[in-house]
């Protein structure tokens, strides 16, 4: 009782700091996936149209799944130095595979007759892409979107030891004070918040972009 | 590609988007980010300057490189005795003066930054007891311990009795051998001093949980500890061009005693104030927010 108190009492004392420092992290961590879909979902169309391709970029997206995101933070950090742009490179990185994967999956799943139809009805390349495949697959591609932004929230969280700064500085200084469950909570819960708010307003997104519902 | 392209800029909402933002780096001690704090406030009021802060590094060492890659311009807090042995590589040198004339010169003729003049306080190893075994043996310094030393158990973080040259090894060739040494993670070490677990620690000088426990810091009486008097240190570039900051690292030098910033980070690790409230509070008192320049000294 008495360190749920105390937790009010510092969130209390410091809305404006968790604020501030919440709302850089939810921006490390959208800038992180924005960049991450530029890259991906080019990608993920790319390797759907030529299939050889797809089993070797899948491969090369797990394989970096794999690291855990602390040791490519620090080796990234030798590259690209301290802060931010150093957490949101990482986050781009982990953010490749689900939405590569996600776009592969989606295009794939396109039914084969609705292509043909389109096809037959004299539509180019481009317009089939544009006005048949990316609708139909849409939805799928936002479920990789927001699995990558509930990871990156938690990636983001890390970027505190490469002075990025964010809710996980918060979570630092606690583990550094002599009692310090209360700062703890004081940023964990907030990132805990931000992941499950992300992954509930995206998945409405994603409902209402599924084919066969008015948009 | 993304790499380049990422590094080259800075993103809206994130950092300072101009050239006229100053990076200050911190530790992630509670002390550093405060200072970082009280000269961010300070650079923010008397120059156009914005200021960016890179909180919880790890180490001086990761400062050092911050500063050299350009990703920081300001270190918060460096200290004399760490950085002699760290980023410098040399010998430890005991005389606190000697040692602050040295960092100065080694730090502009090999990095060009300024190592500017100490803030007052120092974040330096020392021995210390309860106050109450301090009266009742009647202790004021490290000798005073000699006569005890057999059946004293002594608490200290792991790091330190391996170090070289201020470690225990050294300790022990400039004053006593205790009779128990009880190696152990440094967060338990103040509380195993105020339980009755230990009867004597290795403490951090500047660390606000000396005053949580109620302990008594003894006079380093031969000097066996290098000082490690905490500075600021800034970039050439960004001094040439802010001039200005220049007068505020004068307007803290010596402003700050050891007391004063375990008092600070009593605040900041015991009563979980954030470091900002704390520089803040620690100007607003001093009156470093009065129109007039000197009003710091």
């Amino acid at each position: 009782m008495g360190t749920i108190q105390e937790f009010i009492n510092y969130v209390g004392a410091n809305a404006d700091y968790i604020w501030t420092e919440f709302y850089r992290h939810f921006l490390m961590s959208i800038y992180g996936v924005l960049f991450a879909s530029i890259i991906s979902i080019p990608i993920g169309i790319l390797i759907a149209k030529y299939g050889k391709l797809s089993s070797w970029v899948l491969a090369a997206g797990s394989i970096i799944q794999t690291i855990p995101a602390l040791g490519a933070m620090a080796v990234i950090m030798i590259v690209m130095g301290l802060g931010t742009n150093t957490a949101i490179t990482t986050l781009v990185l982990y953010s490749i595979l689900p939405i590569t994967q996600n776009t592969y999956v989606g295009m794939k799943n396109v039914d084969k007759t609705v292509i043909e139809a389109g096809y037959a009805s004299g539509m180019t390349k481009f317009q089939l892409l544009r006005m048949v495949e990316i609708p139909l697959a849409v939805s799928v591609i936002m479920a990789g979107i927001r699995t990558a932004l509930v990871i990156g929230i938690g990636i983001i969280a890390i970027g505190a030891f490469i002075g990025a700064g964010g809710l996980g500085a918060i979570i630092v200084t606690g583990t550094n004070a002599t009692d310090g469950t209360p700062i703890i909570l004081a940023g964990a819960i907030p990132t805990a918040i931000m992941a499950i708010l992300a992954d509930v307003v995206l998945g409405w997104i994603e409902q209402r972009l599924q084919p066969g519902k008015t948009a | 590609m993304l790499v380049v392209m990422l590094s080259g800029c800075s993103l809206p909402g994130l950092a300072g988007t101009s050239q006229d933002t100053i990076k200050i780096g911190s530790l992630t001690q509670s002390e550093s980010e405060t200072m970082a704090q009280m000269l961010a406030i300070l650079i923010e009021r008397e120059t156009d300057a914005q200021t960016e802060l890179v909180t919880k590094l790890g180490s001086s060492i990761v400062q050092h490189q911050g500063m050299q890659r350009g990703d920081i311009d300001i270190s918060s807090t460096r200290y004399t005795g760490t950085d002699i042995a760290g980023a410098l590589d040399m010998e430890p040198i005991k005389d606190p003066d000697k040692a602050l004339k040295t960092v100065k010169r080694e730090f502009q003729d090999r990095f060009n930054q300024t190592w500017e003049e100490t803030y007052g306080f120092a974040n330096s190893y020392s021995i210390a007891v309860t106050e109450e075994f301090a009266a009742e043996h009647d202790i004021e310094t490290i000798s005073d311990l000699e006569p005890l030393a057999d059946d004293l158990r002594f608490g200290v973080d792991n790091a330190w009795v391996n170090r070289e040259g201020d470690g225990y090894e050294g300790f022990q060739e400039t004053y006593f051998d205790f009779g128990n040494v009880y190696p152990m993670n440094l967060g338990l070490v103040y509380q195993a001093a105020a339980t009755g677990n230990m009867d004597v620690v290795l403490a951090y000088s500047s660390d606000g949980r000396i005053k949580e426990y109620n302990l008594k810091v003894l006079e380093d009486d031969k000097q066996f500890f290098p000082p490690y008097d905490a500075s600021p240190v800034i970039n050439n570039e960004v001094l040439e061009k802010y001039p200005k900051i220049k007068d505020i690292t004068r307007r803290l030098h010596n402003e700050i005693s050891t007391e004063e910033m375990q008092e600070l980070n009593y605040m900041a690790d015991v009563e979980r104030v954030n470091p900002r409230k704390v520089a803040k509070q620690f100007l607003e008192k001093n009156n470093y927010f009065e129109n007039d320049q000197e009003g710091g000294g």
